[in-house]
């Protein structure tokens, strides 16, 4: 009798212990997909969904690209002038030329501009980290601190004018949002709306007279309203995940990771 | 034989009440995540959504610095 009931007690813990261990293989294998996308591109793909959130991340990253194409180049310059070898990094930069111009070409209305926005971006985050790596190993730790310092003071006209081209947009597309929370508030200021349009307010005292507004609603319109304001984020939020789902099941988004 | 069916029924007891105390805790703890920021709506969750809503004028991509 006695050997029954260890032998039952056994098979017991056995099950218990392999269904634990199966279940936290799933885990595992859950947290490495999601680890394909980092979360920085994940977030930044959320406004993507509406043509003019596509056509602000593609400005970026093109700004982005520009501003890392002048600083190698000024790095290769210096480098030159000290008679050092400078053929592979002018070789990553040539790569990061053309890489621009992909940018440059991506349509923003296309269905897979998300796809294309997550490859490219992963592109520049890799051809950096090879220029990084590359200088690294022609020039000491003193060397690099000089040159650092000397790219640090760059200026360039064609940043500042996608800088100004960014921040348009990204005011052209806070205005929509705005207009869409004041639907969903039912009641539209739309001298509020020019203000911010004309710099006389910023984002921030704009966020402040919405969450106010909200505030000072009765508990029910006040519920309702944070519903729906939560809902339309969620939406994003899923559009985006779905997209990322679909660049995952067509085989684009693999090696995706952190990039450093 | 009557020691055997005692084991077995007692065996039985303990699997079966793993299972509801398991279920139970695991039910529990989802209505308490889903409850929660329905039943409390405070200034944070309001700004909180609205900055969601809105980009900040001064995001930016980060790809790496080159040097």
């Amino acid at each position: 009798m006695k050997k029954i009931v260890t032998v039952l007690m056994m098979l017991l813990i056995f099950i218990s212990i392999s269904s634990l261990a199966i279940a936290d293989e799933t885990e595992e294998e859950n947290e490495t997909v999601d680890l394909e996308i980092d979360d920085d591109t994940k977030k930044e793909i959320e406004i993507m969904n509406y043509p003019l959130g596509a056509e602000i991340r593609l400005l970026q990253l093109q700004k982005v690209i520009i501003k890392n194409l002048l600083k190698g180049e000024m790095a290769v310059e210096v480098l030159k002038a000290l008679e050092y070898n400078t053929t592979t990094l002018e070789l990553i930069l040539s790569e990061m030329k053309n890489l621009l111009e992909d940018v440059k070409a991506v349509n923003t209305s296309s269905n897979d501009s998300v796809q294309q926005f997550a490859d490219l971006k992963y592109e520049a985050k890799n051809l950096t980290m090879q220029f990084r790596e590359t200088i690294k190993d022609i020039l000491d730790e003193e060397k690099l601190k000089e040159i650092r310092e000397r790219i640090k003071e760059m200026v360039s006209e064609e940043l500042q004018n996608y800088s100004k081209q960014i921040r348009n947009k990204i005011k052209q597309f806070n205005r929509n949002r705005l207009y869409q929370l004041y639907g969903i508030i039912g009641e539209a200021n739309n001298s509020f709306i020019n203000e911010y349009l004309n710099g006389n307010i910023t984002l921030d005292q704009l966020k402040f007279h919405l969450c106010k507004t909200i505030n000072q609603m009765n508990k029910e319109r006040k519920y309702e309203v944070f519903s729906e304001i939560k809902k339309d984020n969620i939406k994003k939020k899923i559009k985006a995940q779905s997209s990322i789902d679909n660049m995952k099941n067509s085989g684009k988004g693999k090696g995706h990771g952190n990039g450093k | 034989m009557n020691k055997k069916i005692i084991s077995i029924f007692f065996l039985l007891i303990i699997f079966i009440s793993i299972t509801l105390a398991y279920s139970y805790y695991t039910i529990y703890n989802n209505e308490k995540q889903y409850d929660n920021p329905i039943q409390t709506i405070s200034e944070n969750n309001i700004s909180e959504e609205i900055d969601e809503t809105f980009i900040e004028e001064d995001d930016e991509i980060e790809i790496g610095e080159m040097v």
